[in-house]
């Protein structure tokens, strides 16, 4: 197989790791060094040529192909299974919707999240379960981060040149994690989407505001009442270019969901109760209206562990969320 | 045992020397194009050297956009409006990540077009839009840059707006005309 990306020559695997630093193109950790053999495999795995190309940024004068994502996948850690995750989830980030150039360079430091859908979570083990926001699964790791690298090194989003961002956030190192399908009987996400259940999907969704919903009473209504009041605590202003398909995702966790289920609640009662609730009028500095143009603009996910009353909202920066279909 | 690894990036910069617009003598006359983005208060601050120009200058007239959202390019029907109508155009406020690197572009893709262009931006984001420079060739394109203590992100008075107005006319009329 033949590339087109300049190449580097190293004395040895340390000095091939250590090279990559001197270069400038890891986010801070180690990565694995991107070698021919690596690339193609992944390559292969995706059922990709290399000069693919998956998508644009047009203010960047930016094209990115599959062997550039192939490159940043394998220095990210992926395995080859993971690839066509990878390849989806860089396309669903570049659609003009998601709005790659805002996103990325912004002062706030928006951070993007990964969520996967359909039977490949089993297949490769993306984690929805407990813990699965954090360290510890190399499927969801890996596949965030090589969007990461993607973003950092094809994208052209390095910090002080095109990142603006003042503080930036861990969740830039990588985010990624599986909808818990099989935790209720509610509607898994891609299938709102209208994919069918058997289809693998991802969804990426920017987020400018991460919000936790710790609610511990009983009560259903409680529970979304603590969570709506939380959304609107800093609102969401409308963006005309954005428009009608700006979204918040809100995430539920067992405590909450096991409650929810039980008194006979639904993705789509749970986003018709929210809706007017979060689309009031401001009200006060920490209590403002979050715009939304309808109820189906709250998107709800299943994921978590047991024990804490938990759920979690993604507040989303000046994008729509954006999926695309696993392609194996 | 040697390793060769590939390289993960695109590279930076076309190689290939920017041309600029051709610049009127003065701006009498002249149709003066505003991409506005929005930012804050600073369309107040376009108004305002809009509204001077004209008085001073005797602009002919002008063509002001307001973008849908502070870093994204003019929507096809304000690209199409500003072509047909701005003969000479500033572009901005520079004043966070996302929107200097963007209204730069502006500046730029204006510039690409035929219409003599000025970013204005703040001090705290000069890297971010020489950047933007570099990327497309145009090294060390001139820009007007407003600094502290202002505010990055144009949460300005409206007195404020005005003066930072009266403080960068100079400037646009340097950088629009030859």
């Amino acid at each position: 197989m033949s590339f087109v990306s300049d190449t580097h020559s190293f004395d040895s695997f340390e000095d091939a790791l250590e090279g990559q630093f001197e270069l400038g193109v890891t986010d801070g950790l180690p990565v694995v060094p991107p070698t021919p053999e690596r690339v193609a495999e992944m390559l292969a795995a995706g059922g990709v040529s290399g000069e693919t190309i998956l998508g644009e940024v047009p203010t960047r004068d930016v094209l990115v192909t599959a062997e550039k994502v192939a490159i940043n996948a394998v220095m990210a850690g992926c395995l080859p299974e993971y690839f066509p995750v990878v390849l989806a989830a860089v396309r669903a980030f570049l659609q003009p919707k998601a709005n790659a150039h805002s996103t990325t360079a912004t002062l706030a430091g928006a951070a993007h999240t990964v969520i996967v859908n359909g039977p490949i979570r089993h297949d490769i083990g993306v984690h929805g379960g407990q813990a699965c926001f954090g360290p510890g699964f190399r499927p969801n790791a890996t596949i965030g981060r090589a969007l990461r690298l993607v973003i950092r090194n094809v994208c052209r989003t390095v910090p002080g040149v095109l990142d603006r961002a003042s503080f930036s956030w861990p969740l830039r190192y990588s985010f990624c994690f599986a909808e818990d399908e099989e935790a209720t009987a509610w509607t898994p996400l891609h299938v709102k989407l209208g994919y069918e259940r058997e289809q693998s999907v991802v969804t990426i969704q920017s987020i400018m505001r991460l919000f936790q919903v710790t609610e511990f009473a009983p009560e259903s209504e409680e529970i979304l009442t603590t969570a709506y009041e939380i959304a609107r605590h800093m609102g969401l202003q409308r963006d005309e270019w954005a428009g009608d398909g700006r979204s918040v995702v809100l995430v539920i966790g067992p405590e909450h969901y096991r409650r929810l289920v039980a008194d006979g609640w639904t993705k789509e009662s749970i986003a018709d109760w929210l809706y007017p609730r979060l689309v009031a009028d401001t009200a006060g500095k920490f209590d403002q209206k979050v715009t939304l143009a309808s109820p189906d603009n709250i998107w709800v996910v299943t994921a978590g562990g047991p024990g804490i009353a938990q759920s979690w909202w993604f507040i989303p920066h000046l994008a729509t969320p954006t999926h695309e279909l696993i392609l194996r | 045992m040697t390793i060769v690894t590939l390289d993960p990036t695109t590279g930076f910069g076309s190689g290939e020397e920017f041309p600029l617009a051709l610049r009127p003598e003065t701006l009498k006359g002249q149709v003066l194009g505003v991409v506005a983005n929005g930012l804050g208060d600073s369309e107040a601050m376009f108004d305002a050297i809009a509204s001077a120009l004209t008085d001073a200058d005797g602009l002919a007239g002008v063509c002001k956009v307001v973008k849908h959202s502070v870093a994204v390019p003019p929507q096809p029907e304000q690209w199409a409006e500003l072509l047909a109508n701005a003969t000479v155009a500033v572009t901005g406020f520079g004043g966070c990540g996302s929107c200097s690197t963007r209204s730069m572009r502006d500046a730029l893709d204006l510039e690409a077009a035929g219409i003599p262009a000025v970013c204005v931006v703040h001090s705290a984001l000069e890297p971010a839009v020489r950047a933007m420079d570099r990327l497309v060739g145009a090294d060390e394109y001139p820009v007007i840059v407003i600094d502290y203590p202002h505010n990055p992100t144009a949460v300005w008075t409206k007195d404020e707006s005005a003066m930072l107005a009266a403080r960068v006319l100079d400037a646009v009329r340097l950088r629009l005309t030859r």
